[in-house]
Order: C-alpha cells, then structure tokens, then sequence
C-alpha cells in the first residue's frame, strides 16, 4: 500500500512487517523518552551523577556517538575533497549515520544540562578560551551542514522528487555538495578535536590533562584523528548489519575495501601517536605534576592496566593490522571483527577520558569514587539509538540509499502475483526478528 | 492528480510557515522569557531586605552563655555571630549557636501552650489559651499542696545557675518542697569535691589560660566541654603559648587528636592511673612541701594507702597505659610551672564516680596547684543577691522538712545536693514518697538520661508533667501540659557563665526578635501561679513580671549588664591558701573526709556479665552533634559524619583488629547489643579506638523533633544504663558489656 | 604577577588556615551554611551530593593503631589563580562565562543565574569545591525567614560554591565609598567562617598587602605564582599551578606532605 513511496528496482518487506518492526523499537523509544521527561521535569536527581561526576554515562556516550559519526565527515572529505569517487556508494549511508550519531548528541547534551532553557547561554554569553564553547559553535554548524548533505537523500523518495522545485532543488544541492562536504571536514576537524580537548585541557587533572601545541592539547589532534579513523569503521559496521538484517548485499566489495582500506592506515598512524602520547604522558607529564601510573590505575575496584591493553592494543593495533594487511581485510569475517574491535576501542577510550578522568582522587587525601547510572540515564542513553534505527529502517525503506542496491539485488521481471509471493518469502527476514542484535 | 496539488501546496504552506516564524522574533522572545523564567522560579524564596541593625546578647542556648551578635533585616533575624568584646568566646562560636536560627524558626517548635487529650505520648493535643494553661497547672498545684503534699511535686531544671533556676528553687521553697533538681553533671562530682577537699560550697574555676602543661582524664576540652566555645579558643591559646596537653581516653576524639599525646586507656580505670601518678610523685617526693606539709592534712593517710597498692606496675596492668608512660607523666606533670590535672568525661553530662574526681584533683593538690596561677579555682557560686529571702509558711516549713526524692543530703549521701540519676528509680519505687507532679524546663530527660527507657517508664507513673519546653522533644512528648518557653533570642534571659570559667561573669540575654509562636516566658508562668495560689507564694515572688525579678536580682550589676551585656569581675582572686579551706581541720583534706579511701576509689564495673558479652561499648560527645536538652538542627547533622551516619544507619566504631576478629568487614551490618537492648548498625573498621570496645556518639536516635533529626542512628542512653556510685550516688556510667553479632 | 606590596588595587584576598590549631568542630562549615543559604536536606549522609561550600577533611596519617593520627583540614574554594592571573582550572574551561576571574580582588565569582549547569567546571576543579544543585532547595516551613537578603537562593541545576563570602565585600565597598574611601581596613572584610572559627585558625586579607597578617604569615612569593616563602605553609596541589590563595599552616611534616604529595598517603580520609 505504500508502494508508491518505495524506491524503484528495490523489493522491500511488507507494511505490516515494517509496521511490527517500527512498533517493538517505538517501544524502547517511548521508555527512553519517558525516561527524558523525568530528567527535565524532575531534575538530574534522577540520575546517579554526583558531585564527583558531573560528567558520566552521557558525556561518554556524546563523545562515543560522535566519534563514531566521524565517517560522515572523512568520508565526505574522501569523495567529494580528495576524489575518491567511489566511495559515492557509501557516501549516503555515511551521512545518514552521521546525521543519527549528531542529532543524538545535541539531544542528549540538551538532557544532560541542569537548565536546558538556558542552554543558549553557551552561544550569548560564549567563553572562547572553553573549549565546550567550540564544540557547542562546530557541533550546530555542522549539524546543518549534515542536514544540508541528508535533505537531497530525502528529496529522492520517488514523490517527493516528483514536485519540480523540489527536483531542481535537489539537483542543485548536489552541484555544491563539495563545498558543503568540505566545510563539513573543517568543521569536524575542529569540534572532534575540541571535544579531545575538553578533558585534554583540564590541568587540574592530571590523568586527563596533556601537554599543548599551540593553544591544543594533544588531545585534540588525537580526537580528530581517531574519529577519522573509526568513523568509517562504525560505517562500514552498521552497512554490514544492514546488509545481515535485510540478507542483501547493499554495497560492493571494492568500495567496503577501499574504505577499509583507508580506515586502517588512519588508525594505525592514529595508534602510534596515541602510544607516544601515552609513554610521554606516562613518564613526563604525569610525573610532573606529581602523579605516577600506579596513581590512576591502582587501588579500586575497576580500573587496572588492562583498561590501557585494552584500549590500545586490543581496540587499535589489532584492528589496524587487520585492516591495512590485504589478505586479511579482505576475509569478511575478519573485516567485520576488525571493525567490531575498532568501535569497541574508539568507545572505551572516549569512556577512560570522561569517567576514569572523574573517578581518580587528586587530592592525596581524597578517595577513588566508582559511579554506575541509574536506569533514566541508561534509557536515555538507548532513546538515539532506537531513533536511530528508526531512522534507518524508514530511509532505507523509502530513499535511495544504497545506489548499488537495485544491480546487486536484480528483481525477476515481476507480475502483481510475483511481487506478492516474493512478499511473503522475506517474511523470515523481516526487520523485527533482526533488528534486536543491532540495538545491543 | 489532485493529490499532487496537495502534496505541493501542503510542502509550500509548511516551509512558508516554518521559515516565516522563524523570521519574526517570536521564537526568541519566547526563548528568552523561559530564560528569565528559570532564573526567578516563583517557589525559589527571595529573602526580603530591610534596615540592617545588630543586637548584641548572649546565648541561652547552652550553659556556655558566649556572647553573640545577632545581625537582623527588618524584623528578621538573619545570622548569629560571636561577639568580638565577649570576655569568654571573644568573636568566636561553635557550631550549635551558628545554626541557631534554625531553632528559632522552623516547624519543631511548640506554638502554643496545649494540653493532652490523647494516650500518653500519642501525641495528639489540644489548643488551649494561657489563661487557661496558667489556671491548669495552678489548680493542680493548689490541690496538691492543699492535700498538704506539697514535697510530691518536682521541678527538674536544665539549667544550674541563673536567674530562671533559682526562681524556680525559690518557688519550690516557698511552695514547700524540696525537689528542685538540676539535670546531672561533671558539675555535682566537682561540687561534691569541693565539699569534702575544700570545705568549700561554690563551684570549681580553672585558669586555663595560665596552664602550661594539661593533663586531661577524658575530657572532651574542645568538644563541649566546659563553655564549648571559649575551651576551643583556649585551645589555640595553649597552642601559642607552647602548653603541653596529654589527653587519657580510650578513643582517639577531636581533643585526643589535636592534643600532643593521646594516651589509649582501657574506659573506667582512669581514677587507678591517676593514683599511680599520684603514687610517682610522692615516691620521688616531686610535691609541693609547703602545700602539702603547711596547708593539707590527711597526707599520710593518702601516702601510705598509695604507696601499698597502686605502684606504676600494677597500674600499669589494669589500665592498659605502660609503666614507663606513667612515670614519664607523673614527672612531667609535677615538674611543670603550672601543671592542671581535668576530668569529666566528654561533655560531662554524666558526671562519673567521685573517686575520679577526688583522684584528679588530688594531683592538682599535690603539686600546690590550687586558688593560683594555671590551677584550679573555688569560686563562690552565681546568686540573686538581690533578692529578699523567700517566706516559708507553716505547710512550706513542713514539705522543705521533707527527705528528697533522690536522697541528696539524707543518710546515704550528705553531700549531695542533687542527683536527678536518682530520680527515676525512686518515682518508680515510690519511696519515700510517690511523685504526683514533675515540672520539666530546659530538660530532655527521656532522651538525655543514660536508661532512657527506664526514664521514660518512671515517668509515665507521674500522674501530672509539665513541660515549659520551646521545642517538641522527647519530654515534652509525654507531658500533661506543655507551656512553651520563649525560645532563645526571643526572651530577657541570664546565663551564669560557669562551666569552668575562673571568674564570676553574668551574660544578659534580651528579646532580640518578637516571640515567633504563641509563647510565654516561663518566669513569668511561675510569678502568675504564685500569684494565683496567694499566700507566702505569692509573697515570696512577688515582681509584676520577669523581667522586674531579673533586674532585682542583678540590682548590683544592672548598669554594666545594661550597658555592656555582661557584667565581668575582672579583679576576682580566689582565697589565699591560709583562709581558703573551711574544714574541721582549716586545711586541705586529702582523704576528702571519708575514712574508706578504698571504698572512694574503688573502679566502678560496668553493668553486664562477661560470659554473654565480649565487648565493652562506650558513648562518646561529638562536637558536631547536641546532645543534651536541645537537639541538632539540619545544619549540625548536615556536618555529620559518613562514618557516623550512612541514611538513618549508625556506623559504630570499632577496632579493625576486633572487627576481623569477629568477622566484620567495613560496613558490614550488625546487631548491638547490651543487657538494655540491641540496635542494627553497621560496622566502621576504625584504627581510632582500642581494640575490645565499641564506640557511638550521644545525641542521634531522636524520636521527636522532625526528619532532619528524628530516627537518625540510635540514642546511646537507650543501651547504656546508669551505674550509681556507692561513694556519691552520682551517675559513675562510663559505658556497658555488649556484643556485636552478625545481622 | 610580580606585584607585591602594593596599596592600591588590585587585592589578591586570600586565607591563611592553621591545622595546629583547627579543632575540626565545624563551625565554619555552619556559619558559612547560615551566612549563604545554603540549602539542606533530610539526609546529608550521602557526601557525594551534599554541598558545603566549606568542607572540613579528616586526613590521617594511615598508620594502625595506636600511632594513627588526625588532622582536620578544613577547604573552602581555593580561589586559584592559575597558572596565568585568571586562568583558573574552572573559570578557564565554564562555555557560558557563569564563573569568572575578578582581577581587582582575585576573587572566583560564581554567576547562579547563568549558570546553566553543564558541570564543565567541576569536572576541571581538583578540590571539589562546587556543588551542583541536584534537587530544588527547600527550607522547612519558617526556616526561610532567616534568609541573608545579600545572597541570592539557589535554584536546581546549578553550580555553587564558595566565593569569599563576596557579598560582604562589597557591602564594605559600598561602606567605604560612602565615607569617600577606596581602601578598606582589614577587619572591615572578613569572611563568615573566619568570623565564627572559634578557634581563630582562619586568618583572612589582602595577600598583596604586607600589613595584612595573611601577608605576613604566608609569605606569598608572586613571582613564582604566590608560593609561600613560610616553610610551615603550604598549598593543596602546589605541582599543579592551580596557584590557590588558600594556604596551609601545619608543624606536621606529613601532613605538609598530605597537602601536596599524593603517593605519600594511601587514598583515605572521611569528612568530619
Ligand atoms: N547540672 C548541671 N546543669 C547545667 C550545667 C552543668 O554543668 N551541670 N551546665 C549548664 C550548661 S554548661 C549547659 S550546656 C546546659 C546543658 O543543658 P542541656 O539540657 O544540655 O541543653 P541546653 O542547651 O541547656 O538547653 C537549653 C534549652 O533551650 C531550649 N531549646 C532551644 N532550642 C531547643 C530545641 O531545638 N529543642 C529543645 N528541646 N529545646 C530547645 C530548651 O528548652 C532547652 O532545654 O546545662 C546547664 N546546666
Ligand atoms: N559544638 C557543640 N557545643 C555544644 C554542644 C554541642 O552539642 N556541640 N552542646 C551544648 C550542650 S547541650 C552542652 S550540655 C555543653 C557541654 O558543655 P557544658 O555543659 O557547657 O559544660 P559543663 O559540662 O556543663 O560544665 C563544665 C564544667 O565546668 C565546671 N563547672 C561549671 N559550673 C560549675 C559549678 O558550679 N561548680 C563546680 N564545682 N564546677 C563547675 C565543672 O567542671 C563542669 O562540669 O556544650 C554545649 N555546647
Ligand atoms: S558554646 Fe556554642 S552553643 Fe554554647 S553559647 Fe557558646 S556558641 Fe552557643
Ligand atoms: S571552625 Fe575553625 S576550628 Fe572549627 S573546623 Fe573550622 S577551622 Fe577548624
Ligand atoms: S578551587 Fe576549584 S572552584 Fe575554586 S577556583 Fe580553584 S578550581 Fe575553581
Ligand atoms: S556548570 Fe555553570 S559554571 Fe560550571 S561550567 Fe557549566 S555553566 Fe559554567
Ligand atoms: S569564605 Fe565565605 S563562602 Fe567561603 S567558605 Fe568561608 S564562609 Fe563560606
Ligand atoms: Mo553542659
């Protein structure tokens, strides 16, 4: 029945069974949106932050979502920039996430604060030495910048490009799409980097804090750097999910490797600045300000050593080799492992620089304080991501996402009964048996 | 077709909208009105202003009477501040008078007078006009005497000294009994000293200033010990000056801790190690020859019954503090210009045994440490001098003829004055007489008395109480008759600053902001029922109002309180050793005239038997908790501890050797127990207390008051009960038995 | 800064606190709670979510039984200076300028209505020093007529803490200016808390001013950031270069060392 709206050349489940899908994660938006009124109605009382974290499970996730949205941008950057032209099959899916992982943020920051109608603040009376104030400036910008890049997606759905302005709209946004692609990079490169540098700035935290160049800590370049590498990881990650949950192959192998490709050669640069960065900090700048390693990895309960293999080794050299070596990236298991690996790292770093940062004591006689969130802020931490599945599964039904699509997936010349029949064999594949393994 | 049509004006009219709306300026307007909104949220109070005025006058709101300045704002009081020219706190102030506004205003106090209707502490009341709450407690009153039992009636006062007691004393004397009873204290063992050492009726002063070397027998010297805030003040006086200070008790409190030698000593021996430091100093004769030869008697008594049996060894042995430790004291005291020996555990709310006392002092004594320079002072007591003597008609003569309740001053105990410990046990025996009226002001004994149960028990058996309490406390819970006081701040007050201080001092408390509830000053109470009862009552306390028998009382001084609001005698020495000691022998008496030392300074053993409990549990004052007749306000509690309290949960302290011995780890959950009950806790593995005791603090596991106070931990008197000493029938508790076991 | 014992502006108000004789009663924690409106709940026993502008630590020196010992160290904001004039830890990194830097008197202002809570500041301040507002405040019923009309009630979700009692200051501003004078005496600015100590341990003035006694006792060297030349002073985080204007005074060498040495202590203390 809404057929009509369906791309061309594409067979998509039944109404009935998008209506199922749509309705189980409605379900977990609702609780998380429950959850957001209590935040705003009652107050940050509703969590278990504290006068120690007054950063916790949301900062983190912010700080997760947007490094992992990074691929909208250095993808961009690599097609429409640097001329990777085939990346153009990947390039909407990229921006779609990207354009998920951002708008979570700005809603989750707009919970997070203890006077959300006076968040504007930030903008009249802006501090510039915080870096906050550039995140909060980069983050909007770019924020239209990706709506900008996501509305001529829209303007595709079969209807909608039947309105002539609309067309001609569409056609000449995509003419500019460089410059936006491009102010889109600059624009990210500053706020993934501000965002580093909110912890990285902090010199009354000596776990957090880093030396500087220029007026940046390293965290900044760090931040960028990791996005760009990761970014494109948790793209390739979420294509491959799709790919599972829908059983189709949506992108082809050469553009998956490509970017993959380049991934890799990101985060294996990206790891071993991240080891220097570590030895140096380890050696000279913690002891500098009178702290040792055994300081912040030792004596509690949850943060040891392993927290640095992990982060480092685990989450970054493996994944890097896997990706840069032919051989291995192009097994698809190892691939999809690697990328796995990559989010799992890129998350536990952004999670050591914004809760490790809170729970270490500075003052000698202060103590280690250990924090876990309370179920608001948990379900408000899983609202963007059912929005976001959300938001995929109506793109990915209505828009022309994936350009391959329609060539890798050929429908058999097909008469009204074939469409029906066929219907009912991708009952098993429908997105609701699926979909689950994609929210945890 | 047509659909189209929609579908494009429909996308036209939305884009149209959304970008015309979002050209006007509504959006911002809107945005910046919620902005403002937040800022001056209507349930967010906005303290009005006013004409700024400071009013000085001392605080009643414990016995230490510091002089404060009270800042107000229009009617408003708004902050209590220490009073820079007050001879004891000189500007400073402890934390309970920073937090008193919260007494003064707020939902705990008693807004009218009212009378039960209900159960006994059912709590359910019923307004009544002061005509008729006066007329009451008159009637009753009247009956009682007209039966010709006035020596039934009793009137337990919080306070000691000052113009409110001794009207109430006065009353009682002229109404004919001799049950005006004073809530117990270090007070009554120094007093009682005084007596049997001196010879002397008045109350101890000690220069403190002047020490230079303080040995203290548990005393919580800055922890509401004496006048709280000024001993803190004195503290950083000897801090400056170099004084030592060697603090003797078995946990290591705020004194032991900022003390320069914290002595652990196992709770209740504390009078042997004073006697084997007593027995140093004679062995190595470091004594005053001329004290002790020209101005003392009884000193070979002393000597020999020392030297047979309290060697620093056998001391050594029973009160846990090594040999050579004793010895060290022992020489340092006696070698020090001015050495001062004090005792009275903790805030010394209860008093302890005599023979402490006696023990103590003794080593004042031995070292000529008396009426000079850094010792220890009589003074003569605080008085109405101005007052007429109170007419005692033929039915008063005959109830003044009357024993007291509690047996001060018969047989038993001839030097007592009081000992209110003693009440309870003799309202519930009946004996000699039954009790059929209780008259409770500035006190809290169901709460503040250790056996609080016990307490509350006797005095259901009162047929009549009367609480003149300005908060709803424990007490006033399960009155008859409750005629609130004005509170402080709101009333013309005097507080005899005692408690230690080594010169006569009166601070004059006034009316500093308009009574808040329907109160009446209950000095005026009691001049309006002597009035309505007539005859030598009214008589006897015959000033129109309170504020005239203040003045009356004063009369001497009045200029100064007026003027300054206190009134100092700056030139008061105490006695020349020649004239200053009235007894049979006109000198000091060693042996406090009593032929059984042995008997005096026998330990005191703590209620329980051994076999069922293995611990020893003691209850200590904390600084940041009140603990007598007034209770914490939020602020206090607000500095409590998360050691102490975890929610309601108390944490108990206990050693981390005895803990793990028992199997507890920090936090663990536990039942107390003792022969008087049990309590749930939680365990606190602290290094800060001897191994074998389990520490509390006084003041918590309030039932009254409201849920910033009430239920918070458990009340220490509920566990631990009194212990009467033979020698003095003083309260000699120092703790109890109990045992910790896994809840 | 290499301005000393200048007269004029600017002030550099600071503290000088005595651990010898701190008693730890918690006086200061009161009044400072009475003079500001700080709000209070029904329980206070969770530290984590209690303010108190002013908070008295417990350090201990971790050895057993019986050679423990306790020091009380009482913390109000340390005002820092950072390692620039201004560049405090907090007053560096708040997006929305709600915290700031007073040049004249050194003082770190706290702007509530501003304020929009996004608890930047904290996160960046390694004394804990502020506190958000978790919940509305809410007096008993009565308790908010003893209200200080010179310091304006909290709202939730929002930062405070202490700012050298700075209502007092101007109110002594205002004084002066209507007697036509610029300079204040040092008495007539003296902070709630050192007002009520009742152990004069807090000694509060102008650590520019050489006739100030915290002057005298700090010894502040402004040219290494106002260090103090005193050997028995010292400052929370001296490595830091949070620069504090709050210094230390202690005869104890490890509690000296507990000020600044972190690996000198094992990680321990509860407030008192
Ligand atoms: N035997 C003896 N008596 C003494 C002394 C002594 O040494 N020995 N010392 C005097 C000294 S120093 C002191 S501190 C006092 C101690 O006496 P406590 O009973 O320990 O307490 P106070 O501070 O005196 O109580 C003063 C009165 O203020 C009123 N009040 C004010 N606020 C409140 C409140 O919130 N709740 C309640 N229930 N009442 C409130 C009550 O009527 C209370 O009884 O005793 C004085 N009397
Ligand atoms: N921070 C803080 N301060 C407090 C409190 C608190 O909880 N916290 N509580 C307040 C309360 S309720 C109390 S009860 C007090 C406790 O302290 P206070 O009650 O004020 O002091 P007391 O123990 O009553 O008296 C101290 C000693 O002074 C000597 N003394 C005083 N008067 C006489 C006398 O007439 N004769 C003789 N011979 N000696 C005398 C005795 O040694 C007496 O025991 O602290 C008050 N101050
Ligand atoms: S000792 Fe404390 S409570 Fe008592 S009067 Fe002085 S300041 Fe007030
Ligand atoms: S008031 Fe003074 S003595 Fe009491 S805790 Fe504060 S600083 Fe220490
Ligand atoms: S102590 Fe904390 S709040 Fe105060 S100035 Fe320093 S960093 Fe800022
Ligand atoms: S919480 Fe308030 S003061 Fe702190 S940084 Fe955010 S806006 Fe600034
Ligand atoms: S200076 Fe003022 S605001 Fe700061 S702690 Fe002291 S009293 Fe509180
Ligand atoms: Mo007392």
């Amino acid at each position: 029945m809404d057929s009509a709206l369906i791309p061309k050349g594409v067979k998509r489940c039944p109404i009935w069974q998008f209506a199922l899908g749509l309705g189980i994660v409605g379900a977990v938006l609702l609780w998380g949106v429950y959850a957001m009124f209590l935040c705003w109605f009652k107050g940050l009382n509703q969590t278990n932050m504290n006068d120690y974290y007054g950063f916790a499970l949301w900062i983190w996730a912010d700080l997760a979502v947007i490094a992992l949205g990074g691929g909208a941008f250095f993808t961009g950057l690599l097609k429409y920039v640097i001329g990777k032209d085939d990346l153009k099959n990947i390039i909407n899916y990229a921006v779609l996430i990207g354009f998920i992982c951002y708008s979570s943020a700005l809603l989750i920051l707009a919970i997070d604060v203890g006077q959300p109608l006076r968040s504007w603040f930030i903008f009249w009376h802006a501090n510039v030495h915080s870096m906050l104030t550039e995140v909060a400036f980069c983050l909007s910008c770019y924020f239209c910048v990706l709506t900008i890049e996501y509305l001529p997606l829209i303007f595709e759905n079969r209807q909608i490009d039947k309105v002539p302005f609309v067309h001609n709209l569409t056609h000449t946004m995509h003419e500019y799409m460089a410059i936006f692609a491009a102010t889109g990079a600059f624009l990210s490169f500053f706020h993934q980097g501000s965002l580093g540098g909110v912890a990285g700035v902090l010199f009354g935290r000596p776990f957090a804090y880093r030396e500087h160049l220029f007026i940046w800590p390293w965290t900044f370049f760090l931040f960028t750097w990791s996005a760009a590498a990761y970014g494109p990881c948790f793209t390739l990650l979420v294509t491959r999910i799709t790919e599972k949950i829908t059983g189709k192959k949506l992108v082809k192998d050469a553009t998956v490797q490509l970017l993959a490709k380049i991934a890799g050669w990101m985060m294996f640069t990206y790891i071993i600045a991240k080891i220097i960065d570590t030895i140096y900090w380890a050696t000279t700048t913690a002891p500098s300000l009178g702290f040792t390693l055994k300081d912040f990895y030792t004596n509690n309960p949850v943060y040891g050593y392993w927290i640095l293999i992990a982060e480092i080794v685990v989450g970054g050299v493996i994944p890097a080799l896997i990706l840069i070596i032919p051989q291995l990236r192009s097994n698809r298991l190892l691939l999809t492992l690697a990328t796995i690996l990559a989010v799992v790292g890129v998350c536990l770093d952004r999670w050591v620089m914004v809760l490790q940062v809170m729970a270490i004591p500075v003052m000698s006689f202060d103590k280690w304080v250990m924090y876990y969130p309370s179920w608001q802020e948990v379900a408000t931490t899983v609202l963007p991501v059912a929005y976001g599945i959300i938001l995929i599964m109506i793109s990915y039904r209505y828009l022309p996402i994936f350009p391959q699509e329609a060539e890798l997936n050929p429908l058999a010349p097909e008469t009204p009964a074939a469409v029906a029949a066929d219907a009912e064999e991708t009952v098993d594949e429908g997105p609701e048996a699926d979909l689950a393994p994609a929210e945890a | 077709m047509s659909m189209k049509i929609d579908r494009r004006s429909f996308l036209a009219l939305g884009v149209g909208g959304a970008v015309g709306t979002a050209l006007t300026p509504l959006p911002w307007k809107i945005q910046d009105d919620l902005a403002i909104w937040t800022q001056m949220w209507p349930w967010t109070p906005d303290p009005p202003g006013g004409a700024n005025t400071y009013v000085n006058t001392v605080s009643p709101l414990c016995g230490s009477g510091c002089g404060v300045t009270v800042r107000k704002v229009g009617e408003r009081a708004v902050k209590i501040e220490g009073r820079k020219d007050f001879p004891t706190n000189e500007g400073g102030l402890c934390n309970l008078c920073a937090a008193g506004l919260q007494m003064l205003y707020g939902p705990t106090r008693v807004p009218f007078p009212m009378k039960r209707i209900g159960e006994r502490g059912a709590n359910e009341w019923q307004r009544i006009s002061w005509e008729e709450a006066i007329s009451m407690l008159a009637e009753q009153l009247g009956e009682i005497r007209q039966a010709g039992q006035p020596e039934t009636v009793c009137c337990l006062s919080g306070r000691r000294y000052g113009s409110m007691p001794d009207l109430l004393k006065r009353f009682m004397t002229a109404y004919g009994s001799p049950n005006f009873t004073v809530m117990p204290s270090m007070a009554d063992g120094y007093d009682m000293m005084l007596k049997r050492m001196h010879g002397v009726e008045g109350r101890v002063g000690f220069d403190l200033g002047k020490a230079d070397y303080i040995l203290s027998f548990g005393s919580g010297l800055i922890e509401g010990w004496g006048n709280t805030a000024y001993m803190i003040r004195i503290n950083s006086l000897w801090k400056e000056n170099n004084a030592t200070i060697k603090q003797i008790e078995p946990r290591l409190s705020n004194t032991a801790a900022k003390a320069d030698q914290w002595i652990p000593i196992t709770p209740g021996t504390e009078v042997l190690l004073a006697l084997g430091i007593a027995y140093v100093i004679i062995k190595e004769s470091l004594y005053n020859y001329d004290f002790v030869n020209n101005y003392a008697s009884g000193f070979e008594a002393l000597r020999s019954f020392v030297l047979s049996g309290y060697s620093p060894g056998n001391v050594a042995k029973q009160t846990g503090v090594d040999q050579s430790t004793i010895v060290t004291l022992a020489r340092e005291f006696a070698r020090s210009r001015r050495p001062l020996a004090l005792c009275g555990r903790g805030q010394g709310h209860v008093p302890g045994a005599l023979g402490g006392y006696v023990a103590v002092h003794l080593l004042n004594a031995l070292v000529g440490n008396i009426n000079r320079p850094g010792g220890v002072w009589a003074l003569p007591r605080p008085a109405m001098e101005g007052w007429p003597e109170p007419m005692l008609d033929a039915q008063a003569q005959a109830g003044m003829a009357k024993p007291r309740l509690d047996g001060a001053g018969g047989p038993a105990f001839p030097f007592a004055e009081q000992l209110a410990n003693r009440l309870p046990q003799a309202i519930t025996a009946g004996r000699p007489y039954p009790l059929k009226a209780l008259l409770v002001y500035e006190a809290n004994p169901v709460f503040s008395m250790p056996g609080a149960a016990a307490v509350r028990q006797a005095l259901q058996q009162v047929p009549f109480i009367v609480s003149f309490a300005t908060h709803m406390d424990e007490t006033a819970a399960i009155a008859d008759l409750i005629l609130p006081n004005h509170a402080h701040l709101e009333r013309w007050d005097d507080v005899a600053v005692t408690a230690g201080y080594n010169r006569p001092l009166v601070g004059l408390a006034q009316a500093v902001v308009a009574p808040q509830q329907d109160t009446m000053h209950t000095g005026d109470v009691f001049l309006q029922v002597a009035a309505t009862l007539g005859g030598s009552l009214a008589a006897s306390l015959a000033w129109n109002d309170y504020a005239a028998c203040l003045q009356e009382g004063h009369a001497a001084h009045w200029a100064d309180l007026e003027e300054n609001g206190y009134w100092l005698d700056r030139s008061y020495a105490p006695e020349t050793w020649s004239f200053a000691f009235p007894t049979p022998s006109g000198k000091f008496d060693f042996t406090a005239s009593d032929g059984d030392l042995k008997a005096l300074f026998a330990p005191i053993p703590a209620e329980g038997d051994g076999g069922s409990y293995n611990l020893k549990l003691i209850a200590y004052d904390s600084v940041r908790i009140a603990n007598g007749a007034v209770g914490s306000p939020p602020f206090l509690i607000k500095t409590v501890s998360d050691k102490v309290l975890e929610g309601n949960t108390l944490l108990v302290d206990v050693n981390p050797e005895t803990a793990q011995a028992a199997g507890f780890r920090e936090g663990d959950a536990a039942l107390l127990k003792t022969p008087l009950g049990s309590a749930s806790v939680r365990v606190h593995l602290s290094p800060d207390l001897m191994p074998g005791l389990v520490a509390i603090p006084r003041g918590l596991g309030h039932t009254a008051y409201d849920d910033y106070l009430a239920e918070k931990g458990i009340n220490a008197n509920d566990l631990i009960g009194p212990v009467e000493d033979p020698a003095s029938g003083l309260d000699a508790t120092w703790g109890i038995l109990a045992s910790l076991v896994k809840a | 800064m290499t301005q000393t014992g200048d007269f004029g502006k600017p002030k550099r108000y600071g503290m000088v606190i005595d651990l010898d004789k701190c008693t730890g009663c918690g006086t200061c924690m009161v009044a400072c709670m009475a003079e500001n409106n700080v709000p209070f709940k029904k329980d206070e026993s969770d530290k984590l979510k209690s303010i108190t502008w002013m908070r008295v630590y417990r350090l201990t020196n971790g050895k057993p039984y019986p050679d423990n010992e306790i020091c009380y160290l009482p913390r109000p904001c340390q005002h820092c200076a950072g390692k620039h004039e201004g560049h405090s830890p907090c007053v560096s990194v708040c997006p929305a300028t709600a915290t700031d830097y007073d040049k004249d008197t050194g003082i770190v202002s706290q702007i509530y209505t501003r304020c929009f809570g996004c608890r930047y500041c904290m996160a960046a301040c390694p004394y804990h020093a502020r506190y958000f507002n978790w919940w509305d405040p809410v007096w008993p019923k009565g308790m908010e007529k003893y209200l200080n009309p010179n310091v304006s009630a909290r709202m939730r979700g929002i930062v405070e803490k202490c700012g050298f009692c700075f209502q007092r200051y101007q109110k002594a501003m205002e004084q002066a200016n209507m007697e036509g004078r610029r300079e204040l005496e040092e008495h007539e600015y003296q902070t709630a808390c050192t007002q009520a100590c009742p152990a004069g341990a807090i000694t509060f003035g102008d650590l520019y001013n050489p006739h100030h006694k915290v002057h005298q006792m700090a010894q502040p060297d402004f040219t290494k950031g106002g260090r103090p030349r005193n050997p028995k002073a010292f400052r929370l985080l001296e490595e830091l270069q949070t620069n504090p204007k709050v210094y230390y005074m202690s005869s104890k060498e490890w509690v000296r060392k507990a000020g600044y040495k972190p690996d000198l202590l094992d990680h321990q203390a509860a407030e008192h």
